[in-house]
Order: structure tokens, then sequence, then C-alpha cells
């Protein structure tokens, strides 16, 4: 594992999705999401309870991150595009489970699923562009 | 392609009955105490068809993304896959706790139901998917 491209990696990862959250979650979907306000909470609420959206970007970013080390390893932004769709895709069965028992619309439905494939796809092709797996011995 | 289709198969069954007892009926009264932030039971069975596509959808990607990159592993990789898998899911649920007012004993119980399931996907997935063997020139 080549530590010091994987933490790169990592980090650059994190602040692109912590700032597509803010921008596609937060803000694009805004109204949509207020279409159902009981399932969300005060926006006070919200600001107690910001450190939890921290952490959980964190964890998406770092086991993203380590999916690509781990099991791609090379193969650049292509390959890293690639890992990150079919994670997507884990998030969109999820997403289609929670439309059947949580009262979402289907904007909101439509809205997370193409915001999962475009977030984790570029995500993706992120950590594929910087991980870099350390230096192949040579005989 | 035999193979990644009988894991598939293989892994859609065990999601959906794991999903049905787990969640359906260990997890029934737990979720009762959340009925606000879910629909009326009726609700949900008319959307039920949204349940068995998402699990198929889920399935799905595991043994796409087992068979990309964790083929050759056998069970081992298939238990990492999934603990990986689950782990970027409870990333999502801190975020969930973040925006929804869940209670914190749902989604931990939620969680380790989800690292079960994952595991013992991971475990049927790398028993029964095996790459193909490479051709002679």
């Amino acid at each position: 594992m080549n530590w010091k491209k994987f933490f790169i990696a990592f980090i650059v990862a994190f602040v692109f999705l912590f700032a597509f959250g803010f921008l596609w979650y937060g803000k694009l979907m805004h109204g949509a999401h207020q279409e159902v306000p009981t399932l969300w909470r005060t926006e006070a609420e919200f600001g107690n309870h910001f450190p939890w959206l921290v952490l959980g970007h964190l964890v998406m970013a770092f086991f993203l991150t380590m999916l690509y080390a781990q099991f791609v390893r090379a193969g650049g932004a292509g390959a890293g595009a690639t890992l990150g769709i079919l994670v997507a895709l884990v998030y969109a069965g999820a997403d289609l489970i929670t439309f059947a028992v949580q009262p979402l619309t289907t904007k909101i439905l439509g809205g997370w699923i193409v915001g999962d494939l475009i977030q984790f796809a570029i995500a993706g092709a992120i950590i594929g562009a910087i991980y870099k797996p350390s230096s192949l011995k040579t005989t | 392609m035999k193979r990644f289709i009988v894991a598939f198969i293989a892994a859609f069954i065990f999601i959906f009955f794991w999903g049905w007892l787990y969640n359906g009926v260990l997890l029934k009264d737990v979720l009762t105490e959340a009925q606000s932030l879910f629909r009326p039971r009726e609700e949900t069975m008319g959307l039920f068809h949204w349940i068995v596509i998402g699990q198929a959808g889920l399935a799905l990607a595991f043994v796409m993304i087992y068979a990309s990159g964790f083929a050759g592993g056998g069970i081992a990789a298939g238990v990492r896959l999934g603990i990986m898998l689950e782990i970027l899911a409870v990333g999502a649920r801190c975020i969930i706790y973040a925006t929804q007012p869940f209670p914190v004993k749902l989604l931990v119980l939620v969680s380790i139901g989800g690292f079960i399931e994952m595991i013992v996907t991971g475990v049927i997935v790398g028993a029964i998917y095996k790459p193909a063997p490479p051709r002679m020139p």
C-alpha cells in the first residue's frame, strides 16, 4: 500500500464528496426535500448533529479509497470511475428500498440515485487518478 | 457467466429473506418507535416491488464488484468486500442520522443487521463465483 498517495487521494475524495453533497443534496434538492418536511431535522437540530455529517463523509471517502487501493490498485481514473459507479449501484439499491418504506417523493428518489451515480463516479475517478501503488520491484 | 448468474441469484435470495427476517420480523417493534418516519404498512406493501428491485440491484452490484476485482480470493475476499461495503453504508447512515430524526438504537441495530447481511453475502458470492480459467494460446 502506498500510504502517501492513499492519504492524498482520501483527502481529495473527502473534500469532493462533502462539497458535492452540499451542492446537490443541500442546495439543488432543497426544494424537493421540503415537500416532505416532517422527515427532516429542523435547522437547529441539524446544526447540533453536523459532526455526524462530516464523519459520514470521512468514512465514505476513506473506505472508497481503501476499496480502490486494495482491489483495483492501478488503472487510473477510468478504473476508479467504474468502481465508483458500481458502488453507486449499491447505494441506488438502498435508495429504492428506502423509497418503499419512507414517504419520499419520486423526485427525491430520482435525485438521490442520479446524485449517487455522479458523486461516486467522480470520486472514484479522482481516487484512480491520484492513487498509484508503490513502485513495482524489477529484477 | 454461469457462475456469475448463480452467485447473483443466491445472493439475492439470501438478501431478500434476511431483509424480511431481520427488518420485517426481528426489528418490527423498534421500527414502530419511529413510525412517523415510515409509510403506513399498507402503502409499503403497495410499493413492495421496489424493495425487491432494490435488493436485486444490491445483489447484482455486489457480484459485479466482486467479479471485477476480488475474484480468485474466494470466501475471504467476499467477506472483506462485504465488510467494506457495509462500512460505506454506515457512513451513509451517519449522514442520515444528521439529517433525519431516527433513534440511534434503530440505526445501530440496522447496521448490525447490515454487517451480517453483507458478510454472509460475501461468503455466498466468494464460494460460488470463480473467474474463468485463462485460455491457452
